[in-house]
């Protein structure tokens, strides 16, 4: 394992009045998105965000160009944190009010320990792209040396190996093709199991795993049976299992933090972009094309929700006053109770909406295509729009 | 007197014309008819090219990628409003449709590039698990039926296009009409105001009712206003010439003399517009100034000859003696005059601004004709038809008696009077000089600058902007690369940075280009999970993100990306903060092989303009002062003369400012040349007035009685000059195109106030200066 040495850039950010504030005053000759702190920028609501959570003092959402915006639960005004990196973020998830993880594309991972003020680099694309071929050379380098043991007396374990040398192979040489090109692979979800325990998936079948609350990172590729490098897309987890969701409707369940992974029955055949476990332990999954299953036996059935829309499903969260809402595409907000009945909205935006936090009176804050945007009170929005 | 005495005193200049006045005559009639038939092919034209500064840097990148932009800019947009209910009824989609396919006809129009919901380029798309569908946003089993309404509300939603081509209130939908510069048929120019005119009658014309309105936007469309308001001063031309030749009966009290000085100025009309038609120059919205111009100076001119040809006259002589005595007394001053305008409007030469140069070759040009006809033509015609008896009689009754105007003027000689006019005037210098400090640079009003606010484009315009999401004041910065690298992973990625950089500067809407297109793109083909919003490293990842870059985001060989930045507005202080923050991320981010050039799009060229202008302002008016200043020395050869001719034009000029500032007129190509036509002309009245006052003082007269001596000889004639030329620009004030109407009000201030100027204060100053001991001259 590779430590992941925190590049926090020396450069100050200064406060944006009147033109927007450049970083410094040095010329930037070789622009690097991954060193680039986040510019300060009166629009950064505005932006795309991805991801949005709640802990118990402060609301904290992601999105593009390193924005990561927080505010207290209090309050109605976003502040910008000081982020070392500009990419675009795609996932947020808090253990505690203090303790957090951002993922993003270009291999970013970072992380904060003053509720979301401050974020440091844990992880980037060059030193993730490292990590991937030292693992897989080490890989392929234990196979190899298996194989050379082959006695034939079981050859089906020995076909395996076979099988898993060749697709650590092929790993590793992506790796180093990468190592040309540079980090092209984006994280697509991040979740902290506890302040030690985090989990990362990404494009075509990454998984990491930190045991060190983000200090050092491991590769678990290999892990998940997922011969086509199908991206994985969403993460979950409850007290027993971890869930890992994807495209090609594959869902994963991992009871030992991810150390095995056990390819469960899908209900469905397209892509799965968000997973979910409800007040009661159910555990929803949400992808195209208006598709919503939830599971009440810790995925081992599904049964299907049917939205009217054809469009996106990317999230799902509880509601407080029962049942859950859920966002996608083209505006779509839904909110589905307890016997599985849909009421639904479109946002006037008809923006693509990718996450939402339910606050207690009705408030939906939403994040996604246009930034922020707030629901002052689903249900009497929903009754209105029904009536026309 | 004889003619012999007469003979005997005169100059060559004056032998020549009177000694073969029939000759003269039909040499100018020959000019006459020669001139009088190339101005009438003049047609007023509004050249693009010709209102920019050519020379300046960003106009030069512009030029380096114009066609490359073309499709970009040169778009008109028209939107069919519904008054009742929204855009989903059978009636309005037929009346839409009917009207994309009319415009598809009509010529200059690109049709591949036209877009409404109409046309089939217009699509909405999803994604499935097999990847995505989609379809033309109208139905493919259109009927107009309930369904049919229903299924095309859905498209419409899923296409994206509500505030593109759907107003975000669907009471409203726009049709995207791009404009082949050049007919690609037959190879020639887009006639602008033959395609506004088409748009008027074959779409508002036909297509206009109580439940549907059509509103149109686009430089063809103002192009097309322009020159249909540059006609309607045709008609101002007309009521000029009513109001003089009135006020010149009024004043000589002779149809004779007052046809002969209008028949003389018309004709330096006819052979100003004939020539610049020679030298193949043509008449633009602003250089249309120069006949009003040209004609108020001969009037003005003329003037000063009938009231000398009276005053003769009046003395006894013949109608041929009093018209030679009347040249032979106002030639030089009257060609000092008519010098210094010329030359002063040829200070207008030094601003890059072909606008402003045409107008500056075509006002000197007229000055010249001037010089002929009025001071040359007149006298011969004079001496021919003669002043009236009457009018002679009215002159010689007028003589008597003291005018109370011109002995209202008369006191300003005396010391009280002198002094009290001088504080006035400092009061006047203070406030001018305070509120001058807040005059803007640019246009200030919203929509088109060239026309007015409550003109119908500005309201079409306003409709659009608050119904669709996209600005009409677009400024494009131009992201050079070598070829093929306009899409390479690491400029996209500093163009990236570059557009959330300007996305955050003040006064911008929003910003696109191709990078956003890639980012889409991205998102689009990752089944339209958002989380994929982002560039990628991976080049062919990134080629097939672009695959669908609309024409114009990218050039043919992908060397130039245009970034095209969407304003709030297009006043001074934005375009300035948008630049100031370009320049700043160029010195910050240096990516080798990428230059982000500025400027192109309707506000970049008008923040190279504004920064010309700027540059220009001060340049124009030291030129313009030290021309004025080195005639009168010549003339003169005396600093105080010139210090009192002077001081009075500069309190209008700064008092003019003063004016600018309050009334909201900004510094502009139409408002900067004002100042050197009024100083140029305005010192007109100085050099009449002080001449007369220098003769009194030569006789051995005080100087109050030089300034009366001047006041009977020349005053009468000054304050009528100065009548005549406000009334010539006033009508200005009612064009319908505002920079016209900026430059009537400015005009008609700077005329009157350069008259009172000379005729109040320049006694004041010559009573100050003779306070020191030592007469003026």
């Amino acid at each position: 394992m590779i430590k992941a040495t925190a590049c926090a850039g020396a450069l100050v950010v200064a406060a944006l009045h009147g033109a927007p504030a450049l970083a410094n005053s040095d010329t930037i000759t070789d622009y690097e998105v991954i060193y680039a702190p986040a510019m300060k920028a009166a629009k950064a609501p505005r932006t795309v965000l991805t991801e949005i959570t709640q802990t118990s003092s402060s609301t904290i959402a992601v999105g593009d160009y390193g924005v990561v915006l927080y505010r207290d639960n209090a309050s109605s005004d976003w502040q910008q944190a000081d982020v070392p990196t500009s990419v675009l973020f795609t996932s947020v998830d808090f253990i505690d009010d203090q303790h957090g993880w951002t993922a993003g594309h270009h291999g970013v991972i970072a992380g904060t320990t003053d509720g979301g003020k401050t974020w440091q680099l844990q992880l980037d694309g060059f030193q993730f792209i490292d990590l991937q071929i030292a693992h897989f050379q080490q890989l392929v380098d234990e196979l190899t040396a298996k194989q050379e043991q082959f006695d034939g007396s079981d050859p089906d374990a020995e076909d395996d190996i076979l099988y898993a040398l060749d697709n650590a192979l092929f790993l590793l040489d992506t790796a180093t093709f990468a190592k040309e090109d540079g980090p092209t692979k984006p994280f697509l979800d991040i979740r902290a199991l506890s302040k030690d325990v985090i989990l990362a998936v990404g494009a075509y079948g990454t998984l990491i795993r930190s045991v060190d609350g983000g200090e050092s990172w491991q590769i678990l590729d290999e892990r998940v049976e997922n011969p086509d490098g199908f991206h994985l897309n969403a993460l979950a987890s409850d007290g027993e299992f971890v869930y890992i969701a994807g495209e090609s409707g594959q869902i994963f369940r991992s009871a030992d933090q991810g150390d095995s992974w056990e390819l469960m029955d899908s209900p469905y055949n397209g892509s799965f972009f968000g997973l979910h476990i409800d007040a009661s332990e159910r555990l929803w999954v949400v992808g195209l094309r208006g598709n919503i299953f939830v599971s009440s036996d810790q995925g081992d059935s599904f049964t299907q929700i049917k939205l009217d829309d054809a469009v996106n499903i990317n999230a799902i969260v509880d509601a407080p006053n029962g049942g859950v809402y859920l966002v996608g595409n083209a505006g779509v907000i839904g909110w589905v109770d307890a016997n599985g009945n849909i009421e639904q909205m479109t946002h006037s935006s008809g923006a693509a909406l990718t996450d939402l936090v339910a606050h207690g009176d009705g408030r939906l804050t939403l994040v996604g295509q246009r930034g922020v945007l707030e629901i002052a009170d689903f249900a009497t929005e929903a009754a209105a729009q029904a009536q026309e | 007197m004889t003619d012999k005495s007469i003979e005997s005193n005169s100059v060559w200049l004056e032998r020549a014309l009177f000694n073969f006045r029939p000759l003269w005559f039909v040499i100018f009639a020959a000019l006459t008819a020669f001139l009088a038939w190339h101005a009438s092919q003049v047609r007023p034209e509004a050249s693009f090219t010709k209102m920019i500064p050519t020379q300046h840097e960003f106009i030069q990148n512009y030029f380096k990628h114009q066609e490359d932009l073309a499709s970009l800019g040169n778009v008109v947009r028209i939107a069919v409003e519904t008054t009742e209910g929204d855009i989903f009824t059978a009636e309005f989609q037929k009346t839409l449709q009917e009207i994309t396919d009319e415009v598809f006809f009509i010529p200059g129009v690109n049709r591949s590039g036209l877009k409404s919901i109409w046309t089939p380029n217009v699509r909405w798309s999803e994604v499935t698990e097999e990847g995505f569908v989609g379809g033309p946003v109208i139905p493919d089993n259109w009927d107009a039926s309930e369904r049919s309404l229903e299924q095309l509300r859905t498209n419409v939603l899923r296409s994206g296009e509500v505030g593109n081509l759907v107003a975000n209130n669907f009471k409203s939908a726009l049709i995207l009409v791009p404009l082949n510069e050049v007919n690609p048929d037959t190879g020639e120019a887009l006639d602008y105001q033959q395609f506004s005119q088409q748009l008027e009658e074959r779409i508002r014309d036909k297509y206009q009712s109580d439940s549907v309105k059509v509103h149109i936007t686009g430089f063809a469309k103002v192009i097309g206003d322009l020159i249909e308001g540059a006609y309607q001063v045709g008609l101002f031309f007309v009521i000029a010439i009513v109001i003089t030749l009135l006020m010149l009966f009024w004043y000589s009290r002779c149809w004779r003399s007052a046809f002969a000085v209008l028949s003389c100025s018309i004709i330096a009309v006819v052979w100003q517009l004939g020539i610049i038609e020679l030298i193949g120059s043509g008449i633009n919205p602003y250089s249309m100034l120069v006949p009003f111009l040209v004609f108020a100076i001969g009037v003005s001119h003329g003037v000063q000859i009938i009231n000398a040809i009276s005053n003769n006259r009046v003395d006894g002589h013949d109608k041929f003696a009093a018209s030679r005595l009347a040249f032979r007394s106002l030639y030089i001053a009257g060609l000092t005059a008519l010098v210094s305008d010329a030359i002063g409007f040829t200070t207008l030469m030094v601003i890059d601004i072909e606008v402003i140069q045409e107008l500056a070759i075509a006002a000197s040009i007229g000055v010249a004709v001037v010089v002929l006809t009025n001071l040359g033509l007149l006298p011969i015609l004079m001496s021919y038809t003669g002043v009236s008896a009457k009018g002679v009689a009215y002159t010689g009754e007028a003589r008597g008696e003291q005018h109370p105007v011109l002995a209202f003027f008369g006191r300003f000689s005396q010391p009280k009077w002198a002094y009290s006019a001088i504080i006035v005037a400092l009061i006047g210098l203070t406030w001018g000089l305070v509120y001058s400090q807040q005059m803007k640079i640019g246009d200030l009003d919203a929509g088109a600058p060239e026309l007015r606010p409550d003109s119908r484009y500005n309201l079409d315009n306003k409709f659009i902007v608050d119904n669709y999401s996209s600005s009409t004041d677009i400024f494009v910065v131009m992201a050079e690369t070598a070829p093929s690298q306009c899409i390479a992973y690491d400029n996209l990625e500093v163009m990236d940075r570059f557009s959330w950089h300007m996305e955050n500067t003040p006064g911008v809407q929003d910003v696109k280009s191709v990078v956003y297109v890639a980012k889409m793109g991205s998102y689009g083909l990752n089944e339209g999970n958002l989380k994929w919003f982002s560039l990628n490293r991976n080049q062919y990842v990134l080629n097939a993100n672009t695959n669908r870059t609309p024409p114009g985001l990218i050039n043919p060989d992908c060397s130039m990306a245009p970034i095209i930045i969407y304003l709030n507005d297009h006043k001074a202080e934005t375009l300035q903060t948008v630049v100031a923050s370009v320049n700043a991320f160029n010195q910050q981010y240096q990516q080798e092989g990428l230059e982000l050039l500025m400027a192109a799009g309707n506000s970049g060229i008008e923040a190279a303009t504004n920064s010309v202008i700027e540059g220009a302002q001060t340049k124009m008016l030291l030129w313009v002062y030290g021309v004025v200043i080195v005639l009168c020395l010549i003339t003169f050869r005396s600093i105080r003369t010139v210090t009192c001719i002077i001081l009075p034009l500069m309190l209008t000029t700064v008092m003019s400012q003063g004016l600018m500032a309050v009334l909201g007129i900004g510094v502009k190509v139409a408002t900067l040349p004002v100042i050197a036509l009024g100083v140029g002309i305005g010192v007109d009245y100085g050099i009449y007035i002080y001449t007369k006052i220098r003769e009194g003082l030569a006789q051995g007269m005080h100087l109050n009685d030089s300034y009366k001596y001047a006041l009977e000889n020349t005053g009468k004639a000054v304050g009528f000059t100065g009548l005549t030329l406000a009334i010539g620009v006033a009508t200005w004030i009612f064009s319908p195109i505002k920079f016209q109407a900026d430059m009537g009000i400015l005009l008609t201030f700077m005329f009157l106030w350069n008259m009172l100027g000379a005729m109040i204060l320049i006694p004041a100053f010559a009573r100050f200066f003779a306070r020191f001991g030592k007469q003026i001259h």
